[in-house]
């Protein structure tokens, strides 16, 4: 299997700078998506390895040689678009076969190989379906079957799951990671799906403005972001403003409050302002029994909002410290009112700031 | 197309030099990749000139030939040619019948598309197959048939009002084009169910919700209309009326060629004018239609 | 008339069209009452369209019915089969293997260059901006025909004309080598120039049919440009390519004014034939004109068959 090395990748259109110096590594038989808004450049950064975009400057490479001199029928990479990319005129099978069928190779072996690969799908009672009788997600199987069919170097997947149903979406995406692992195959993945990327990817790239943000694991990504773009961009965050009393200490002063915030401090001074990051799941809420006092070690806050997500619930309370979110079991927020006052705390070590250099 | 070499120049110093380093290599490869679209603008240039070369043909004719006191000829030809009351009449003659063809089948056609968009959609294919029905029908062989019809209404049949009457068939594909696809671009169904929900009648909220959302449509179809009626020869002729393009055949067949050409301009022009207002209405409605699509 | 027969089957398909809507309003179904009321309001419903194609019976299936009953009379008005067979026999035959011959050769012309012209103004390479102009050059193109288009031509590759002139310095006759009075290579030319910007407007919405993905999904399996016209874009609008020309090859044989004002009495196309007979240019004969116009009816009315299965089978991949 191959690497993909992007060298500082720059496209623009018109004044509009879609690819900022962009540089990536994907090892062999790794897994990596990007991830962004509409617009960040993931999906021109595909379309120039898959060779339907050129840079303007910057170089790819594919197991180590030059591909953009290759035109894009030579490049024998596996591309999964969107949706709708089927052959109206052609069976699954045939579509499946079609990559074989313009390489010459024998009737026998391409029905053969067609077959083994609607069989990975699971689509292979379907094979002489046409692609309007199939569904959306049986639709991107075959799609899924067919650019594997020639064997590519590499698999490019442009949002394949985001015209589709949330549950398929969900049972499609595992699929793909399946056979992604079973065939060791090198794949780049462009999503805007922050779910998505997290779930099956071995590495994440947040992008934003042409450039990656931050590369790392999906944990490193979500539990350690370093920028403020990633930090609000990938799940939910609190924002709080703090004043830096002692870097040394650890210690930043919020509202009325000094907070421990251990190392994270570290890189600034004292008296610097900084933002500080939370997750929701990192707060925490005490219902207060009535005329029960508040406990020193929490600050009092006032529910202003529930909502309702599943297991957990988002309640948002305006504190001393600001507003902040906070995820608590749906079971403890029963007891829970609108404007009914709360005890908060913020788990120790939770509270960052990012790491600005 | 910026090239990547200005782009760098831009940049200071190291990295500027390094970009434009970089860019240059992408440079001498990229001819491999976007081509010139060679093959694309040869027809597009072939079909200029097939376009454009009788039409240049034409006009050049239009204004030669030298005149007996030995002056070459310049607008010599037209002059003469708004000089003749033959002209002048049946030039009026074919606007009153293109305006009477172009009202006569507004008024067939507006309330019958907006009909079958609203509680006929399961007619609009036989719709779309009557409508390229004109297409195809030979117009002499129309009036082959008309002719025995006619002659029972002798008061209509030996004037030239009958011939709106039987344009109207021939306007019939492009008006309904225009008027169907302006319909669709408006979802009819939801905008009138949305009116009738905010209390207008169906027909008050056509005047006064779809009726200003199809004015282009409408609009681009009379012109279409307008410029067939007034350069119909066929039924014209064999019905023995003199209308403009009767008279430039007629001029044609005769010795003066120079005149005929003259007024096969004024004839081009005169559609050419209905076709760029129509070029204007239609960049007019695409950017509503656009700013309807953009958040 | 036979033309309007193919309607029926298109009506009662529910896949050409969108899916049928019942009524805006729909009540519960129990109760006489309300059924007989729905049942109004359907019959309700047609009224609509009745002066619609009231008008088009008379103006159109009238005359045309007329003309089929009128082709089998004799001048006393009696049956007879002698009007036909003399249009189906020499010399009037020539005149439909003439006509034929040139509606062909025009729709193959117009047919080929229109789709050439519309892939060249649709390639990414082109700027769009030229998309606008040349569909308003071609909507002023199609409808240049009739006499200032023969007059034009004339001016053009007749004696005299510009090109004639130029091409007289290379030693090559233009108007031996495409008369426009006689034969069908001139002509088709001549009809030519308004066929090719018709089929331009007519086939840029079925090539724009064909999804960007489309090809680059087989650009990306490996395919050449060629595999994919061959394989997929030409399979998918095949249907209607061979729809619109055969709209072209009907609309050329229509066509009577262009011919005519190029040839005069002399012509010997199909309607100018029935219009020499009809005014006089040689003879009067209407029975005879209601016979050959009565071949024109039976071949349109094949070319709109064939048109309408073309339009189904093309409905099939194009959506």
């Amino acid at each position: 299997m191959a690497t993909i090395e992007l060298q500082e990748l720059t496209r623009r259109f018109g004044d509009v700078v879609a690819l900022d110096s962009l540089e990536l590594e994907v090892a062999s038989g790794e897994f990596v998506s990007l991830l962004g808004p509409s617009g960040c450049g993931k999906t021109t950064a595909l379309r120039i390895v898959a060779g339907f975009e050129w840079p303007d400057s910057g170089r790819v490479l594919v197991a180590g040689r030059d591909v953009l001199d290759l035109p894009a029928n030579r490049r024998n990479m596996g591309m999964v678009f969107q949706a709708y990319s089927l052959f109206p005129n052609m069976t699954a099978q045939q579509n499946v076969e079609f990559g074989l069928r313009v390489r010459r190779r024998p009737k026998h072996d391409r029905s053969k190989r067609a077959a083994e690969l609607l069989d990975l799908v699971g689509l292979a009672a379907q094979k002489d379906r046409y692609p309007r009788q199939l569904s959306g997600g049986q639709q991107q199987r075959v799609a899924l079957a067919r650019c594997l069919a020639i064997e590519p170097s590499v698999l490019l997947l442009d949002e394949p799951l985001s015209a589709l149903d949330a549950k398929v979406r969900v049972q499609l995406r595992e699929e793909v990671r399946r056979i992604q692992l079973e065939l060791g195959i090198t794949t780049l993945y462009v999503t805007h799906d922050q779910e998505e990327a997290l779930s099956v990817s071995d590495r994440v790239a947040v992008m934003s403005s042409g450039r990656i943000e931050q590369i790392g694991s999906p944990a490193e990504i979500y539990g350690h972001p370093r920028t403020p773009f990633v930090a609000s961009f990938v799940g939910t965050m609190n924002h709080l403003e703090a004043t830096v009393v002692s870097s040394a200490a650890g210690k930043v002063r919020c509202g009325p409050a000094v907070l421990d915030v251990g190392l994270s401090a570290a890189s600034h001074s004292d008296g610097d302002v900084v933002t500080m990051y939370v997750r929701p799941e990192h707060v925490h809420v005490v219902a207060l029994a009535p005329g029960q006092d508040m406990p020193p070690e929490l600050f009092e806050g006032k529910v202003t909002s529930l909502t309702f997500l599943g297991p957990v619930t988002r309640v948002g309370i305006a504190s001393a410290l600001g507003g902040l979110l906070a995820d608590v079991s749906s079971s403890m927020a029963l007891s829970l009112a609108i404007d009914s006052t709360v005890g908060v705390s913020i788990e120790a070590g939770s509270l960052r700031s990012l790491a600005l250099t | 197309m910026t090239t990547p070499a200005v782009l760098a120049d831009g940049l200071p110093g190291d990295v500027g030099r390094k970009r434009a380093a970089i860019s240059r290599r992408g440079q001498a490869r990229r001819g491999g990749r976007t081509r010139f679209p060679l093959w694309s603008w040869f027809w597009i240039g072939f079909a200029a000139l097939y376009f454009l070369v009788p039409v240049f043909s034409l006009v050049q004719f239009s204004f030669g030939g030298t005149l007996a006191n030995g002056r070459s000829a310049g607008f010599h030809w037209f002059l003469a040619v708004f000089d003749d009351p033959a002209f002048r009449s049946s030039f009026w003659l074919s606007a009153q019948i293109a305006f009477e063809t172009v009202a006569l089948s507004l008024l067939l056609m507006v309330p019958t598309v907006f009909w079958v968009h609203l509680r006929l959609p399961r007619l609009k294919p036989v719709m779309d197959f009557v409508s390229v029905l004109p297409f195809v029908v030979p117009p002499i062989v129309l009036v082959v048939g008309l002719e025995p019809f006619l002659q029972n209404f002798t008061w209509l049949y030996s004037r030239p009002e009958v011939l709106p009457f039987i344009y109207v068939v021939f306007a019939l594909p492009f008006l309904y084009r225009s008027i169907d696809a302006g319909l669709r671009a408006i979802d009819l169904r939801t905008l009138s169910e949305a009116a009738s929900n905010l209390g207008a009648s169906t027909f008050g909220a056509l005047a006064r919700v779809v009726l200003p959302n199809l004015r282009s449509a409408v609009i681009g179809g009379s012109l279409l209309t307008f410029a067939i009626a007034m350069g119909e020869y066929t039924i014209a002729s064999l019905l023995l009326f003199n209308t403009f393009p009767v008279y430039i055949f007629y001029i044609g067949q005769g010795p003066a060629a120079h005149e005929a050409t003259a007024l096969s301009v004024i004839s081009l022009l005169l559609t050419w004018i209905a076709m760029a207002a129509l070029f204007v209405i239609g960049r007019g409605g695409r950017e509503t239609a656009q700013l309807g699509v953009t958040k | 008339m036979a033309a309007v027969g193919t309607i029926e089957p298109a009506a009662g398909e529910p896949s050409v069209g969108p899916p049928s809507v019942g009524p805006p309003s729909e009540g519960s179904p129990s109760g006489s009452a309300l059924q007989w009321r729905r049942g109004a309001r359907t019959w309700l419903r047609w009224i609509g369209v009745v002066p619609f194609f009231g008008y088009l019976a008379i103006f159109l299936l009238i005359p045309t019915g007329e003309l089929v009953v009128d082709a089998f009379k004799g001048p006393t008005g009696h049956f007879t089969g002698a009007n036909v067979s003399a249009a189906v026999h020499a010399p009037y035959l020539s005149s439909f293997e003439t006509s034929l011959e040139l509606s062909a050769l025009s729709a193959l012309f117009g047919g080929i260059l229109g789709v050439f012209v519309a892939t060249a103004v649709l390639h990414r390479g082109v700027p769009a901006a030229l998309r606008p102009v040349v569909f308003t050059f071609s909507g002023m193109a199609s409808n240049f025909a009739g006499v200032p288009l023969a007059f034009a031509f004339s001016a053009t590759i007749g004696t005299g004309g510009v090109l004639t002139g130029l091409f007289q310095h290379l030693g090559v006759d233009l108007t031996t080598l495409v008369p426009l009075t006689s034969g069908v290579i001139g002509l088709s030319l001549v009809y030519t120039y308004f066929q090719f910007p018709l089929m331009i407007l007519l086939v840029i919405p079925a090539i724009d049919g064909l999804k960007r993905e489309w090809r680059e999904a087989s650009t990306n399996l490996g395919a050449s440009t060629i595999s994919y016209w061959r394989y997929v874009g030409l399979p998918i609008i095949l249907p209607s390519l061979l729809g619109m020309m055969l709209l072209l090859f009907g609309s050329a044989f229509s066509a009577y004014a262009t011919a005519y004002a190029l040839s005069g009495s002399t012509g010997n196309l199909v309607p100018e034939v029935i219009g020499n007979l009809l005014n006089g240019n040689i003879t009067v004969d209407p029975q005879l004109a209601y016979a050959l116009a009565f071949g024109m009816i039976v071949i349109i009315t094949v070319v709109l068959v064939c048109y309408s299965l073309l339009q189904r089978r093309a409905s099939r991949w194009l959506r």
